[in-house]
């Protein structure tokens, strides 16, 4: 049973050059949450504006904040008029939001202590990706606070062979953590285990006033990860663009900005229960994709489409090569074909596409000239080549 | 086809009276403003394309004359110059004595005589004379790749029988270059599209996707497409009219060819709705009884007669500075300006397949493709 978390990391062996040295840290490495922003002080608010504020204010305390997905929670929240705490180390954009009160402490070290004698509504924890994190948060939180969202990842499920899997579809099980741990495996490399464990950690503590959402990739303004934001980069650089496979390889992604107010929503709501949450809500294909991205950029582009074997044979890596994609194998088929059914009933919606591909080139493109490599995508090198070579073969 | 694309045309001038300017005025970055002015004549003005050049010209520092009845929406720009005659009549009485423009840009004329009278009468009173052709001048569009050299008109017989609205544009062509030689600038758009157009030939695809569900699209998803969109059309024929650049031009877009499977997988790009896409062979089309152009617009069976339709040159216009804005910023511009329509003219477009025949078809091609409906 390949799981996505080793899928991932074979996809990453894979890729030539591409060594765990392009990711932000090996324990984050395709982890579905937190990128770092950077942003500073100079957040853009757009398009929240005319966010009605909500007829009950929380006090809602984020565990983190100050990421990639936090911001996005923290950006709604505050237009919809609840109070927010922060509370995180304070070493990630300190002075991202100026306005919210955030208190310090490191999970790492269990200590929250900042956190004694006050209540929240509710909270919302971004920060954990290693179970024992919420072992100890619920149990700190779970007197404290109404409700406890936790962020756990689409990685949970152990099982990526099945098209159309729901909530119900096999998380890594207590033994698959518990083994995990045992065998001395890094956090990073059983993201999945640690979700489906602080999981169910969070049920244990807070029962129905848990809730759960599992997000596939997140994308947009902001992502530090660049597990997206290649395609509109490249896209908008013109010339022939590689694409993966024959177009029809299914794509889900989810803009952060309809992540993060999808969390609030379930917050607001009382919601319980687990969410797979990833996007859009009609099926995408890479073609679908590509060809949307290339609608927002007035730059010549012409796509070819490379046969999943030849990209194999030139050892181009799933996912951080060619990002958004991976090999379609039995074991994958359900990789990017998840049923977000539930989660779309409850209130995710998505902005278009062309808005999440524009606002995330734009993003870049604002970014100074030095940190605008990316991170992930075929180095342009690799790329010619391989398109020189699959041009060769089919004469 | 052709005569498809007359009757579009009339249907465009009757239907004139009720133009909408949402998308006027709404030049995304004002551009810097020319060093020379120019006093340009604007034959028409108030339909599709005019008011998009009109306010692209005025914001470039431009003055602007229109000349037209009057009868459709006169109002638009009440702080220009307008002079009145009727081109049917022969009426061109407010464009005599000694005026001088810069350019005149001819945006209304079919008939020869129309362009014969207006360029002998200010030939020698206007440095420039950009007459907006057509794509249907051409003989034939069977070529793929074809540049402003292929044939035009009907070669296979004497002027005088060239009637029909590609002959009757390949004459006018000829009457503004007759009058303004080497000083006349022809460009031969291709499906004009974007807010405004009230033939709803494009618009049918941004407002069919954003509807949702499973859409109907003709032919395979490799077949090509090309329009260009009003906005990139006016800017580029008042850059033509600063440049003083003469000569004959595709004005197809966009840059690079477009497949229909791009410009669909595009428009689904700028809604939130879910939609999926048929793509419905083009010989089960025909024996529905399903038109190209008309009932599945923008789109020609790409072999035979027109398998150069949707792949025209357009590296001469390129050349020229033609250029384009990203297809979502069309999807969503004319999307949007359909939707602010009121509802009597939002509930049927004109163009395209209706819900019912829509749902017919795609039954049909189950049934087919061997499923069971």
């Amino acid at each position: 049973m390949a799981t996505r978390r080793q899928f991932v990391a074979g996809a990453t062996a894979a890729g030539l050059g591409l060594g765990l040295g392009r990711f932000p840290a090996s324990g984050q490495a395709g982890k579905e949450m937190e990128g770092r922003a950077g942003v500073g002080g100079t957040r853009r608010r757009p398009g929240l504006q005319d966010v009605p504020r909500a007829p009950r204010p929380l006090r809602i305390l984020i565990l983190g904040g100050t990421g990639f997905l936090g911001p996005s929670q923290v950006d709604y929240a505050l237009a919809r008029g609840h109070t927010l705490t922060l509370f995180n180390r304070g070493r990630t954009a300190p002075d991202l939001f100026p306005g919210v009160e955030t208190l310090l402490g490191d999970r790492a070290e269990g200590d929250y202590a900042s956190l004694s004698g006050r209540t929240w509504d509710a909270v919302i924890d971004n920060s954990a990706n290693v179970a024992p994190w919420v072992m100890d948060s619920v149990q700190v939180l779970k007197d404290a606070a109404g409700r406890y969202l936790f962020v756990s990842s689409i990685s949970a499920h152990s099982d990526n062979s099945v098209i159309g899997q729901d909530e119900n579809g096999p998380v890594f099980s207590e033994a698959d953590y518990h083994e995990a741990v045992a065998s001395g495996v890094s956090p990073g490399a059983a993201f999945g285990q640690h979700k489906a464990q602080a999981e169910r950690e969070t049920f244990k503590a807070f029962g129905d006033r848990g809730i759960v959402v599992r997000p596939g990739l997140i994308v947009g303004p902001g992502d530090r990860s660049d597990r997206f934001t290649y395609w509109p980069v490249r896209i908008d650089g013109g010339g022939e663009v590689l694409a993966p496979g024959d177009g029809t390889d299914w794509a889900q992604i989810v803009d952060v900005r309809d992540m993060g107010r999808f969390m609030v929503h379930l917050v607001e709501q009382e919601a319980s229960g687990t969410f797979n949450a990833t996007g859009p809500e009609a099926p995408l294909t890479m073609a679908g994709m590509l060809y949307g991205i290339r609608a927002i950029t007035s730059t010549p582009v012409t796509f070819t489409w490379v046969a999943a074997d030849f990209l194999r044979e030139h050892r181009v890596g799933a996912w951080m090569e060619m990002p958004v994609w991976v090999y379609p194998e039995p074991q994958t088929r359900g990789f990017s074909a998840y049923d977000c059914s539930k989660a779309m009933a409850a209130g995710l919606t998505f902005r278009p596409l062309a808005d999440t591909a524009r606002d995330t080139l734009e993003w870049l493109k604002a970014k100074p000239e030095e940190e605008r490599t990316l991170r992930t995508g075929l180095a342009p090198e690799k790329e010619k080549t391989i398109l020189a070579a699959w041009h060769a073969r089919n004469g | 086809m052709t005569m498809e694309r007359r009757a579009f045309l009339s249907t465009v001038a009757v239907a004139g009276g009720g133009l909408a300017v949402g998308g006027v005025g709404r030049l995304e970055a004002s551009p810097a403003r020319v060093p020379r002015r120019l006093r340009i004549l604007v034959l028409g003005g108030t339909g599709f394309i005019g008011p998009h050049q009109v306010a692209f010209a005025l914001d470039r520092g431009h003055t602007v004359t229109l000349f037209n009845r009057g009868r459709t929406a006169p109002e638009l720009f009440p702080d220009v110059e307008q002079l009145r005659g009727d081109r049917a009549a022969g009426d061109l009485g407010e464009l005599g004595g000694a005026r001088e423009w810069d350019v005149v840009m001819d945006n209304a004329a079919t008939d020869p005589r129309w362009v014969r009278e207006a360029a002998q009468l200010l030939k020698d009173r206007a440095g420039q004379y950009i007459f907006i052709s057509t794509q249907s001048v051409y003989t034939s569009r069977a070529e793929i790749g074809m540049d402003e050299t292929a044939p035009v008109g009907r070669p296979d017989l004497p002027r005088e029988e060239w009637t029909g609205y590609g002959p009757s544009k390949a004459l006018a062509e000829e009457e503004a270059q007759r009058a303004f030689p080497g000083r006349a600038t022809i460009v031969r758009p291709s499906l004009i599209v974007g807010p405004g157009d009230e033939t709803d030939r494009w618009t049918y695809w941004p407002v069919r996707v954003h509807r949702g569900g499973n859409v109907v699209v003709p032919g395979t998803p490799r077949d090509p497409m090309q329009f260009i969109d009003a906005r990139d059309l006016s800017e580029w024929l008042v850059r033509l009219a600063e440049n003083g650049t003469a000569g004959v031009f595709n004005a197809v877009g966009p840059e690079a060819p477009l497949t229909s499977a791009e410009m669909f997988y595009g428009l689904r790009a700028v809604t939130s709705t879910p939609v999926s896409f048929t793509w419905v062979d083009a010989d089960f089309l025909r024996e529905m009884g399903v038109r190209a152009w008309s009932d599945m617009p923008a789109w020609q069976v790409p072999r035979g007669a027109t398998a150069g339709f949707a792949r025209m040159s357009n590296a001469r216009a390129l050349e020229a500075g033609l250029t384009f804005r990203p297809l979502a910023d069309t999807g969503r511009d004319t999307l949007e300006w359909f939707l602010g329509q009121p509802p009597e003219r939002r509930e049927r477009l004109r163009a395209g397949l209706s819900p019912e025949r829509e749902r017919w078809l795609l039954a049909a091609w189950r049934v087919r493709m061997g499923g069971t409906e």
